[in-house]
């Protein structure tokens, strides 16, 4: 089955130009991150560069410091890309925990319907409307010193329902198939048919979740970051960012403090929303090449 | 959580079996009353289940604004005794915080639905927090209505464009542009525009609503100066919030297009433009305006960010200003006004939907 998964992950990919370029910078930002503390050590030269007055403060970009120092004298191409890992592991941590929650809970409103159907989606619906933003802003405001992971779990809190709905839908329209019928009538319990007949045709729907509520979960992050609530002790994009605007890197000139991590976000949003839509492209008939060229 | 649900499948369950025999048949006789009344019913629960999830989401957050206003009045009137155990219950009777998390509750609804009342604030104490909203609300309704109808328009009309010229270069360029930027978020297009047209050339401000030696008031100089100072704000969220309905539009609007009545059009020899509009451009754009509605929730969110690096005095600034100082009443009051804005204009949406478009029947 794995194999079987495999494959089709694959054609999937070859079918579609726009998800494989989406994969690909994902790709490609993830081995930066992955080798992040490499490069970090490689920059340094034996040194920690990203440690308060290692360099001279605000250094111009030049062939010793690609994109210059801050206001401490940090290197700052050091510090995105130490960033960039924070902010994709922000976007995995809460992409899994949402997309989980998201699963449940549309395959149990979905597959039972009747009254649950009724209380969860207007549940969803409701948090859906919800301006979340104010609600996870208070939540950090009053939760200084917390872990990345607990921000991650504070996110996703916000963001399941989003995937939820996508894969509710779905749901919803697999669960009449005569294949599912077919299991049902041959006696398989629903978590069988859940897992067996369901799960695997709704992979890229599944993605689609993920990649949407990973987005969800690093724009959090990041507007958490840029007014400075925060967690404490970790630096993602969103907090150099903030740096950069507090400490009037705009007015000094010094563009690559906001511009860089803004210019690796636009990527990588990107690069999701390019996953996205793909996923959808190739699954749905209706939009191939609607979307398209 | 769930305690909000069950009344809601009991809302449903009331309409669709209405006892009365005459109810009925009127309301089958009426769909779109019907329709109306089943919708209105809906927007009740959604605004009780939505209001009551905000309210206990901030009282079980901890904290306390009693020793946060404490501290402050301390700090700001040098205040240096303890404070005694009387002002405390008095302060928390005051803020609606004795009792215990229910009759809190009961206590906070009673006064919100009857009276309006949000009660004190921290920020602007004791101004009633409902006056602090009050103040900072037609700033944020200018900036965020005013850009959010703009980039929908705009939005619908180049994605039709987009869709209707497929295959063609330009359609391709905006496409992908909204493939890759439609997400970002507004804030960093303000950030650049902050950069390039108030540090870099200058011309125009990046902090405040307006020119402070202006005064407020109906005069062509203040409403000049508003608009000026609105820029860069409205254009942030503009320039992301048209490319995200440009590829929305353009994937409703290319399905349109193989219909065999647009075929008819153009064999009738009506110029591509009129085509356009009148005839494929109506069957695409109505689905937008219900997602116009639901969209206004992620304007919000991403308005905050925006009014805090402006400065703005719209609700997003007072927002941020409230969570700073821990003030709950302001915090769960803007909460409660987005959350009211949102469903109300969905509801307002989705009845206006049938008048405008003649195929959309109620049936229940």
């Amino acid at each position: 089955m794995t194999m079987r998964i495999l494959t089709a992950v694959l054609r999937t990919i070859r079918n579609s130009r726009r998800l494989a370029i989406g994969l690909l910078i994902l790709g490609v930002m993830v081995l930066l991150a992955l080798f992040s503390p490499l490069i970090v050590n490689a920059i340094g030269g034996g040194k920690d560069p990203i440690e308060v007055a290692a360099y001279e403060k605000w250094l111009v970009p030049g062939p010793g410091h690609l994109l210059g120092t801050d206001q401490f004298g940090r290197d700052v191409f050091a510090m995105v890309v130490k960033a960039l890992s924070v902010s994709l592991q922000i976007g995995a941590i809460a992409g899994i925990i949402s997309t989980v929650v998201g699963v449940i809970v549309a395959f149990v409103a979905g597959y039972k319907g009747g009254w649950i159907d009724g209380i969860l989606s207007t549940f969803t619906g409701i948090l859906l409307v919800i301006p979340t933003f104010p609600l996870l802003i208070a939540l950090s405001a009053y939760a200084k010193n917390v872990t990345l992971f607990q921000v991650g779990v504070m996110i996703s809190i916000f963001a399941w329902p989003f995937a939820a709905k996508t894969i509710r839908s779905q749901v919803l329209s697999l669960r009449t198939r005569p294949y599912v019928d077919l299991a049902r009538v041959s006696k398989a319990r629903d978590l069988e048919i859940i897992v067996t007949e369901l799960l695997p045709n709704l992979l890229p729907f599944i993605g689609v979740g993920f990649a949407s509520s990973a987005l969800g979960a690093i724009f959090g992050l990041v507007g958490l970051e840029v007014i400075g609530l925060g967690p404490g002790g970790v630096v993602d994009l969103g907090q150099i960012i903030f740096n950069a605007i507090t400490t009037g890197a705009l007015t000094l000139g010094a563009w690559p403090m906001f511009v860089v991590p803004i210019v690796l976000l636009t990527l990588l949003f990107a690069a999701l929303n390019m996953v996205n839509i793909g996923l959808e492209e190739v699954y749905n008939p209706r939009l191939r090449g609607v979307a398209g060229e | 959580m769930t305690a909000d649900a069950p009344p809601v499948v009991a809302v449903d369950k009331s309409q669709d079996s209405a006892p009365s025999r005459g109810v009925r048949a009127w309301l089958s006789r009426h769909p779109l009353a019907a329709y109306a009344i089943r919708r209105v019913g809906i927007y009740f629960v959604e605004l009780w289940g939505a209001l009551t999830i905000a309210f206990f989401f901030f009282r079980l957050i901890p904290g306390d604004p009693v020793q946060t206003l404490i501290q402050t009045l301390q700090q700001n009137y040098m205040y240096n005794q303890q404070a005694s155990t009387e002002l405390i219950a008095r302060y928390q009777q005051e803020f609606g915080l004795t009792g215990n998390m229910f009759s809190q509750y009961v206590k906070y609804m009673e006064k919100l639905v009857l009276h309006g009342d949000l009660g004190p604030s921290l920020i602007n104490y004791p101004t009633p927090a409902q006056d602090v909203i009050l103040r900072a609300l037609p700033w944020t309704i200018g900036l965020l209505g005013i850009s959010a109808v703009l980039s929908w328009i705009l939005g619908v009309l180049l994605g039709a464009i987009a869709g209707w010229r497929r295959g063609k270069l330009g359609s391709a360029i905006a496409t992908n542009l909204s493939i890759a930027l439609s997400h970002v978020p507004y804030f960093f297009v303000a950030l650049i525009l902050v950069y390039i047209f108030a540090y870099s050339m200058g011309v125009l401000p990046a902090r405040s609503a307006y020119d402070s030696n202006i005064s407020p008031g109906i005069t062509p100089e203040f409403i000049g100066s508003v608009l000026k100072y609105g820029l860069l704000p409205g254009l942030s969220i503009v320039v992301i919030g048209t490319l995200s309905w440009i590829l929305s539009t353009r994937m409703l609007m290319v399905p349109v297009l193989g219909e065999d009545y647009l075929v008819y059009a153009e064999a009738k020899g009506l110029k591509g433009w009129r085509i356009l509009t009148r005839y494929a451009l109506r069957n695409c754009y109505l689905p937008q305006i219900t997602a116009f509605g639901i969209s206004l929730g992620f304007i919000f969110n991403g308005n905050v960010l925006v009014e805090q690096l402006f400065n703005y005095p719209g609700l997003g600034t007072t927002l941020v200003t409230a969570i700073q100082q821990l003030d709950f009443n302001t915090i769960l009051g803007v909460t409660d006004i987005a959350i009211f804005s949102v469903l109300t204009a969905v509801l307002l949406l989705d009845l206006l939907l049938p008048l405008l478009d003649p195929r959309v029947k109620y049936w229940k």
